[in-house]
C-alpha cells in the first residue's frame, strides 16, 4: 500500500511534490486520518518579496510574519493524530535568510526560524508517540525569484556553492525528504539539515 | 559601569518586573535616562521609584507592546520627556501558559506569544527607527535558551523566541547601513513566571541548578543588566547580528 503525504505550500512545496509523487498519495490540504509524512512550505508571496523593515505596515507584518507562522503552529496541531497512527514524519522547509540573516526579509525570517525552532520542539514531545520532525534549511533560489535569491546571496557574501549549483528541489530534496520519512531515518531526531549544495556552512 | 551610558535615553519593554527591570536598573546606573514600558501601572511606576531612589533618571509609559499606538506614543514619550531616543530593548512577553506539549497549548496563548513577540518587535522597530538612525543606536531582543534548543514542555514560547532572533539576524543586516546595531540576549534568570514555577514544583531550582555549569540561576539585574549596557554600549560598537547566551552556561549549542 502507497504511504500517503500531506504536501502544504506552493512554490517549492509544489516541486517537492513532484518529487514524491512516485512514491506517495499526497494530499495538498489535511483531508485523511493518518499520514506518513507531512510537509510544510506555505510561505506566502508577500514574505518572499524584499521590504525594508520600517517600509510594512502592521497588516502587511501580520501578512508577511504573524499569519503564515500561526498557520504552521496550528497544521501542526491538527496533523499530530494523523501523524501519530503511522509513527510519522514532519519536515518543515525553510529559507537560509532564517539562519543567515537577509536584508529586506525580516518577515520571511523571522517566520522560517520560528517554524526551524517549531520542529525541535515537536521533535522533543513528539519522540514519544513515534513522530520523527525535521527542518531544512534550502538555498534562497527555492523562496525568492532569481534575482533576488543572487541579491541575498551578494549581500551575505556568500561564495559560490562548492557543489558547483543550487540543489534542485524536485531532483535533489525532495528524495532527502522521502529518506527522512524512512525506516531508516528513525534515530535521526530533530534535525536541522542545510541543503544548499555549500553556499553556507555554519559553524 | 557607571557612566557608560551617560546621555543616553532608553526605553525598556516589560519593565515593570523580572529581568526588563533588572535591565532597566542597569542601564539607568550606567548613565541611560530610562523609560520603563509596562502594560501595569502597578508594576511601572514602583520600578521608576527604585531607579529615581537611587539617584537616576526614569520615567513610565503605559504601553502594551501588541498596539501600535501605545508602541508609538511610548517613542514620543521618550523623545518629549527625555530629549532623544537611542537604546529599545523589547523583552515584554505575555506568559507562556503551564508546560504542555504543541496539539494542547491553548490557542489564546499562542496568540498572545505571537504579538507580543513578533508583533511587537516589528512595531517598535517601525516606530524607534527615525531616532535609532539619528543616533547610531543599538537595539535589542530578549529571547531564550528556548528559542535555540526548543522546548517540549514551552513550544510556542521557544517558536516566538526564535522568530526574533530570524529578525534580527535579517534586520542587522539592514539597518548596518544606518548605524543601528541590532543583538539578542538569550537569559536564564529569576523571573515571576519562574519564581511561581519553583514554589509550585520544590525540585524545579535543583534541577535547573544542576543543569547550569555556574550551578545558579542568574539575578536580573546582576547578571543581566550588565549585558544589556555591554550591548547598547560603544564597548560592543563592532557587534550586530549575535545573541549573547547569559544562562551560566547552560545552552552551550551555539
Amino acid at each position: 500500500m502507497a504511504r500517503r503525504a500531506l504536501i502544504v505550500g506552493t512554490g517549492v512545496a509544489d516541486r517537492i511534490a513532484a518529487g514524491l509523487e512516485h512514491r506517495f498519495d499526497i494530499d495538498r490540504v489535511p483531508e485523511a486520518n493518518a499520514y506518513d509524512l507531512v510537509v510544510w512550505a506555505d510561505y506566502p508571496s508577500v514574505s518572499c518579496r524584499p521590504a525594508p523593515i520600517v517600509s510594512l505596515s502592521p497588516e502587511d507584518w501580520a501578512n508577511a510574519c504573524d499569519r503564515p507562522l500561526r498557520s504552521a503552529i496550528d497544521l501542526a496541531r491538527s496533523v499530530h493524530p494523523a501523524l501519530a497512527t503511522t509513527s510519522g514524519t514532519i519536515v518543515f522547509l525553510v529559507p537560509l535568510m532564517a539562519s543567515a540573516g537577509g536584508a529586506g526579509y525580516t518577515a520571511l525570517a523571522g517566520l522560517g526560524e520560528g517554524v526551524r525552532i517549531l520542529t525541535k520542539s515537536l521533535a522533543k514531545t513528539w519522540g514519544a508517540d513515534g513522530i520523527t520532525a525535521h527542518a531544512i534549511t534550502l538555498d534562497p533560489h527555492a523562496f525568492l525569484d532569481a534575482e533576488d535569491a543572487a541579491g541575498i546571496a551578494a549581500d551575505n557574501a556568500l561564495h559560490d556553492p562548492p557543489l558547483g549549483r543550487v540543489p534542485d528541489d524536485t531532483a535533489d530534496v525532495a528524495p532527502i525528504v522521502d529518506w527522512l520519512a524512512s525506516d531508516t531515518a528513525a534515530p535521526l531526531v530533530g534535525s536541522s539539515l542545510v541543503i544548499d549544495g555549500g553556499l553556507w556552512m555554519p559553524g | 559601569m557607571s557612566g557608560l551610558l551617560d546621555g543616553r535615553v532608553a526605553i525598556v519593554t516589560g519593565a515593570g518586573q523580572g529581568v526588563g527591570e533588572g535591565i532597566a536598573r542597569a542601564l539607568a546606573a550606567a548613565g541611560a535616562a530610562v523609560v520603563i514600558a509596562a502594560r501595569r501601572a502597578e508594576n511601572g511606576e514602583p520600578a521608576v521609584a527604585t531607579i529615581r531612589d537611587r539617584g537616576h533618571e526614569a520615567s513610565f509609559v503605559r504601553c502594551d507592546v501588541t498596539v501600535e499606538a501605545d508602541v508609538v506614543a511610548a517613542v514620543d514619550h521618550a523623545v518629549a520627556e527625555h530629549g532623544r531616543l537611542d537604546i529599545v530593548v523589547h523583552n515584554a512577553v505575555s506568559p507562556p501558559g503551564p508546560p504542555a506539549p504543541v496539539h494542547d497549548v491553548d490557542p489564546d496563548i499562542i496568540t498572545a506569544q505571537i504579538a507580543t513577540s513578533t508583533t511587537a518587535a516589528h512595531l517598535f522597530a517601525r516606530a524607534a527607527h527615525p531616532h535609532l538612525v539619528s543616533n547610531g543606536g543599538s537595539f535589542i531582543l530578549l529571547t531564550s535558551p528556548a528559542g535555540m534548543e526548543g522546548s517540549g514542555n514551552l513550544p510556542i514560547y521557544a517558536t516566538v523566541k526564535a522568530a526574533q532572533r530570524g529578525i534580527l539576524k535579517s534586520l542587522a543586516r539592514e539597518w548596518g547601513a544606518d548605524g543601528i546595531r541590532v543583538n539578542a540576549i538569550a537569559p536564564v534568570a529569576w523571573t515571576p513566571a519562574l519564581t511561581t514555577a519553583t514554589e509550585a514544583n520544590p525540585t524545579l531550582q535543583a534541577r535547573l541548578e544542576a543543569r547550569t555549569p555556574l550551578g545558579r540561576i542568574g539575578d536580573p539585574e546582576t547578571d543581566i543588566g550588565p549585558v544589556a549596557v555591554f550591548l547598547a554600549s560603544e564597548m560592543a560598537r563592532h557587534m550586530t547580528g549575535q545573541t549573547l547566551a547569559v544562562d551560566g552556561g547552560r545552552y552551550l549549542g551555539l
